[in-house]
């Protein structure tokens, strides 16, 4: 059971649909892609966030529910804001993972139901590489070489891409946290309201980042040997947890501002200086820095000074496509569609915990 | 020619002819658990079968549960979706009413009955409905009580079940729960007819009744409530 398994014909461009349901967000986006270009027609969204908040984190029954009731008004959205209607679609692209099994099962069952009402291919992608690649709608294709960083609630992955689709090598990731659940985390601990990331960034701001000196995980001489390219922030959130509670013992008032800020700092310090370093050891002079957690502030400056410092440019994409949503599987798509890989099995089956070896569902994991 | 199709169990899908009489091509695959991997590709399969454009189709119709949450939605996302891009009407039918249009149907109930259709609803429950044949509609069903989802012995002791004739996969499943009660020892249709959900939908668009895509989850989300400022250490 199987689709047909071309390759859609380029032509001068083809239109791809990109649907993205892994976590809470509801996104469709189109896509046109030339034949040196990705051009953004519309990124429309529909978040459940509101649902989960007083829960303090993503109910995935409570996702799944709103992504049936979002799909189909949220597709409508997008083909009235870009004026165009479904017969113009060439392609649909749709998150295979990784992400929560109900989501991804809502996007996958809606992607696989337009392929057949068009007759047109499907292809199921991976949505941590959709973060990295959708960065080709606003700084053009990526060149030969470059690395890209992802950061979000639930990734930290530092990877070598050589081509979009067919050349992504994973060098690092989180050994534990992901970045952005750090600062969930850390937020709880302080007791801001969820998602704490938003909050510490805030806060922040209006603190001394030198004031306490938290740890920077695995940047000791001996980690550096192990996992040069990997990260760590349990340690860090533990060392943070250990600080204000030493305060609070001590009938201390805690310097939230300073304690957001020094917290941030290490975070950042930590991402961006085995980032470059890494980029140095492969020889790599251009950085790609996608997913949610790269809207934090000190994370964007910190990456611009040292990339200006060490000669490397650096893309990261506006904070609207850095979120989850349909652009960055509507992108990916479009670099699939431009390489004129086969489509995906119409049975392609969801992948909760999609490696990143495998970039597209039915092509070889590397 | 309807699309019909029901996940709240196993996978089926027909495609059926206009007057809701015949099945022009038919799937059904014992699968509880792949539902979105499985269904739009027998929905292709249907349409090849039975050598039709998919274009031809003039309406969707789908099994709202209740049943389980993951399977159910993968029908209804499957089923709006597909009535949105092919530009055709979507009717939900409760996937009871077709077990219990298909009890008279099969004689398993004569038309004076109330039938009670018991499903499986895990965690030792069952889903259930009771219904009446409507004799001046032919074809249609008056709900009496559900959908709701209950212990069977709960049903039993509460009533729900007397003078009914009692079908269903539910039925068989806790048959020691139902024993003695009217339906017969197959306990009557054990898999939804996706002819019988298209010509529910037919007759109750005669009768102008609406017919909402909603899903009957019956139960609430399992949540796990965070705690507020927690300590990590000591
Ligand atoms: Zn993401």
């Amino acid at each position: 059971m199987t689709s047909a398994s071309y390759a859609v014909p380029m032509r001068d461009s083809a239109l791809v649909l990109g649907i993205e349901t892994s976590c809470d967000e509801t996104g469709v986006a189109l896509v046109r892609a030339t034949a040196d270009a990705s051009e953004l027609l519309v990124d429309a969204v529909a978040s459940s966030v509101d649902e989960h908040a007083r829960f303090g984190g993503i109910i995935p029954e409570i996702a799944s529910r709103a992504h049936l009731e979002s799909f189909v008004p949220t597709l409508q959205r997008a083909l009235a804001e870009a004026d165009v209607t479904l017969a113009d679609v060439d392609a649909i692209a749709v998150t295979a993972g990784p992400g929560l099994v109900g989501p991804l099962t809502v996007g996958a069952a809606a992607a696989k139901a337009l392929a057949v009402a068009l007759d047109k291919p499907l292809y199921g992608v991976n949505h941590v590489i959709g973060h990295a690649v959708v960065d080709e709608l606003v700084h053009g294709l990526f060149p030969d070489r470059c690395l890209a960083l992802v950061v979000s609630g639930g990734h930290t992955s530092l990877l070598l891409v050589e081509d979009a689709v067919t050349g992504v090598t994973e060098l690092g990731h989180t050994l534990d946290d992901a970045a952005g659940e750090a600062f969930d985390k850390v937020g709880r601990l302080l007791g801001l309201p969820y998602p704490g990331g938003p909050h510490i960034d805030r806060l922040a701001r209006e603190g001394d980042p030198t004031a306490i000196r938290f740890p920077r995980g695995l940047t000791a001489a001996k980690d550096q040997a192990k996992h040069a390219d990997d990260f760590s922030f349990s340690g860090l959130k533990t060392a943070v947890a250990r600080w204000v509670e030493a305060k609070q013992d001590a009938g201390e008032e805690i310097p939230l501002a300073d304690v957001a800020a020094s917290f941030a700092a290490s975070v950042a310090d930590v991402l961006t200086a085995k980032t470059i370093a890494a980029c140095r050891r492969h020889g790599v002079d251009t950085l790609v820095v996608g997913g949610g957690f790269s809207a934090n502030s000190q994370l964007r400056d910190l990456l611009a000074e040292r990339c200006a410092h060490a000669g490397i440019e650096l893309r990261i994409p506006p904070i609207r496509y850095c979120t989850d949503n349909g652009a960055m599987i509507a992108a990916l798509g479009a670099a699939v569609v431009r390489r004129g890989l086969p489509a995906s099995p119409l049975d392609l089956a969801v992948d909760s915990s999609m490696p990143l070896t495998q970039v597209l569902v039915g092509s070889p994991a590397a | 020619m309807l699309l019909a199709l029901d996940t709240s169990a196993d996978i089926t899908v027909a495609l059926v002819s206009a007057d809701g009489t015949a099945a022009l091509a038919a799937r059904r695959v014992p699968e509880q658990r792949r539902h979105a991997e499985l269904l739009s590709p027998l929905v292709a399969e249907v349409l090849r079968d039975a050598g039709t454009d998919r274009r031809a189709v003039t309406a969707v119709v789908v099994g709202t549960g209740p049943a389980p949450f993951t399977g159910l939605r993968a029908g209804l996302v499957t089923a709006r979706t597909l009535a949105f891009a092919l530009g055709v009407p979507v009717h939900g039918v409760c996937s009871l009413a077709a077990l219990a249009a298909q009890a008279f149907g099969d004689r398993a109930a004569e038309p004076g009955d109330d039938v009670v259709v018991l499903t499986d609803a895990r965690r030792r429950e069952v889903y259930h409905a009771r219904y009446a044949a409507r004799t001046e509609a032919p074809g249609a069903l008056a709900l009496r009580h559900g959908p709701g989802v209950a212990r069977p012995a709960d049903l039993v002791a509460s009533g729900a079940l007397a003078h009914a004739v009692v079908v269903g996969p539910g039925a068989v499943l806790h048959a020691d729960d139902v024993a003695g009660l009217p339906g017969g020892p197959d306990r009557g249709p054990q898999h939804v007819d996706p002819v019988v959900l298209a010509r529910l939908a037919l007759a109750r668009a005669e009768l102008g009744v609406g017919q909402p895509v909603e899903p009957l989850y019956l139960r609430r989300p399992d949540v796990m409530p965070a705690g507020g400022r927690r300590r990590a250490t000591g």
